[in-house]
């Protein structure tokens, strides 16, 4: 290893827009991915032990994602709006990480603080073979924390969790319940008011 | 325009502050004792940040607050990172400009997955850098 | 008279062209959350170093066959040849980088000494915006490609040595592994039912 002398070029002099069109292929994510589940449920004994996992690593990348993005949008606005952040996550977060907008956003029309964002095939649960003693594994607890991650730093705390459903096409698509915490409802009722 | 002292402070999560400089006129350079109040008076400055975030949704908040002869500008990233200036000239567009191309230091500090938002910029190229862009928007 | 070699580079391209991509910056944050993980586990800098290149391994063995299937590189008749056909197509089709694979031989190397080769990646995705803090500062961070190599030379008959010897977060122009080779292994036959 040679003696550590200063780097050529240092991470805040790196040009940002290097990253927008490059890309790996998805066979190299997927088995990565795919290796830090298997690492994960190593140190697992639940299934939801592993989902919290799984979850907690996608948070910091949904805090950078975050940033990273808007910048590259050259926005100069922030979301204020609860369906502002969602829309955003909806279209551009999904755009970033996974190429394309999700497949849908919806209402829970039960709930107010309840919301879904649906996606047919994430590309994280490719290459995954669920473990037999572990039936109900559901690897997109990772891009959930991505939401997470994303929604709290932008100052919309909200639990997010991912559900497998049935398609009414046949197959099954994954939805991710977003559901917001208390004081950005009151928050979002007083600037409804105002 | 007029040589001013500045003030510039990030503050990530909660309250503490994460990065600090300043960028002081000659004659200002009084020491210690101002400096501690300059944070005292951001720190105060951040409750007006905090409101004015969800009354506008811009990123550049332009003044946010006043102490006696004193200004307070703050520019909130999308990610609630808060920047701001402790300023004692007018100086909008200056200031924005700096807060801008800040913005943009910030965001590839916080790439690094090493670094945790809530620590401490420590780097020495960052701390130059933004020593570069108050040289060239500020002073 | 010299075997006609294929223009490996542009089975790289080709095979690259050919497969599924994904934004490079899921993929790269995605490794720094990983690597960050290992490290909040081990508390070991040396350790996480060797739990990143067993992690390659276990890629290394699946990602062989998708290789062998889709790349048409055809068979390798010696070492060097093996270091070109990583450099220019396996690389170039998984992350999409090119690779120069430099040939090494020790000034006092005996006659039968086993082969090496160095693989050398100038624009390296797993470090994009990395920097390494002190505490971490010998992290081999780009290990998982030392065990990927290894996992997958393995798989075809080659017992290699890897490591990382540069890295551009250790202050480096650029990141290079070294492949040495120190066993031919014979072929196991699969079984029919595997």
């Amino acid at each position: 290893m040679a003696g550590l002398r200063t780097r050529k070029l240092n991470i805040v002099d790196r040009a940002l827009g290097k990253g927008r069109q490059e890309v790996v292929s998805q066979s190299a994510f997927a088995h990565l991915f795919s290796e830090f589940v298997q690492y994960s449920q190593a140190r697992s004994i639940t299934a939801s032990e592993l989902e919290r996992r799984l979850e907690d690593a996608g948070v910091g990348i949904g805090v950078r994602i975050l940033e990273l993005a808007s910048l590259r949008d050259g926005k100069t606005r922030r979301e204020t709006r609860m369906l502002g952040i969602l829309q955003y996550v909806h279209t551009t977060i999904w755009k970033a990480l996974f190429g394309k907008s999700a497949d849908a956003l919806e209402k829970v029309v039960e709930n107010e603080d309840e919301f879904m964002i649906s996606e047919q095939e994430p590309l994280v649960n490719q290459y995954i073979s669920v473990p037999a003693h572990l039936p109900n594994l559901n690897c997109a607890a990772f891009a959930a924390g991505i939401i997470r991650g994303a929604l709290e730093s932008a100052g919309f705390p909200a639990a997010v969790q991912a559900h497998t459903v049935a398609a009414d096409a046949g197959g099954s698509r994954t939805v991710f319940l977003i559901k917001f915490a208390p004081e950005v409802l009151a928050r979002e009722r007083s600037l409804a008011s105002a | 325009m007029a040589t001013g002292s500045y003030t510039f402070v990030i503050v990530a999560q909660g309250d503490t502050p994460v990065y600090g400089a300043e960028f002081l006129a000659a004659a200002k350079k009084d020491g210690q004792d101002t400096s501690h109040l300059n944070q005292l008076i951001i720190h105060a400055a951040l409750d007006m940040v905090d409101d004015a975030v969800w009354t506008s949704n811009n990123m550049y908040l332009k003044t946010v607050d006043k102490f006696n002869e004193l200004l307070i500008s703050a520019y909130v990233t999308p990610g609630h990172a808060r920047m701001m200036v402790l300023h004692d000239v007018r100086n909008e567009d200056g200031i924005r400009s700096f807060l801008h191309d800040v913005h943009e230091l910030y965001v590839k500090v916080l790439l690094n997955p090493f670094h945790s938002a809530g620590a401490p910029i420590r780097s020495d190229t960052f701390d130059a850098r933004v020593r570069a862009l108050a040289k060239k928007y500020l002073t | 008279m010299a075997a006609q070699r294929p223009p490996y580079q542009r089975l790289g391209d080709v095979a690259f062209s050919k497969v599924e991509k994904v934004n490079a910056e899921l993929f790269t944050l995605t490794y720094g959350a990983v690597v960050v993980q290992l490290l909040k586990d081990s508390e070991d800098v040396e350790q996480t170093s060797i739990q990143l290149e067993k992690m390659g391994y276990n890629i290394g063995v699946r990602i062989i066959d998708e290789f062998l299937a889709k790349a048409n590189a055809g068979t390798c008749t010696d070492f060097k040849e093996t270091g070109e056909v990583i450099a220019k197509v396996a690389f170039r089709m998984f992350l999409g980088v090119t690779v120069d694979c430099r040939h090494v031989v020790e000034p006092n190397a005996p006659a039968d000494a086993m082969p090496a080769f160095h693989l050398i990646i100038v624009d390296n995705p797993l470090v994009d915006f990395v920097e390494l803090p002190e505490h971490c500062s010998t992290l081999a961070y780009c290990n998982l490609l030392c065990g990927v190599v290894r996992g997958a030379l393995e798989m075809v008959g080659m017992r290699v040595e890897t490591k990382l010897l540069k890295d551009t977060l250790w202050g480096d122009e650029h990141t290079e592994i070294s492949v040495s080779l120190k066993e031919l292994v014979h072929e196991q036959y699969r079984d029919d039912d595997e």
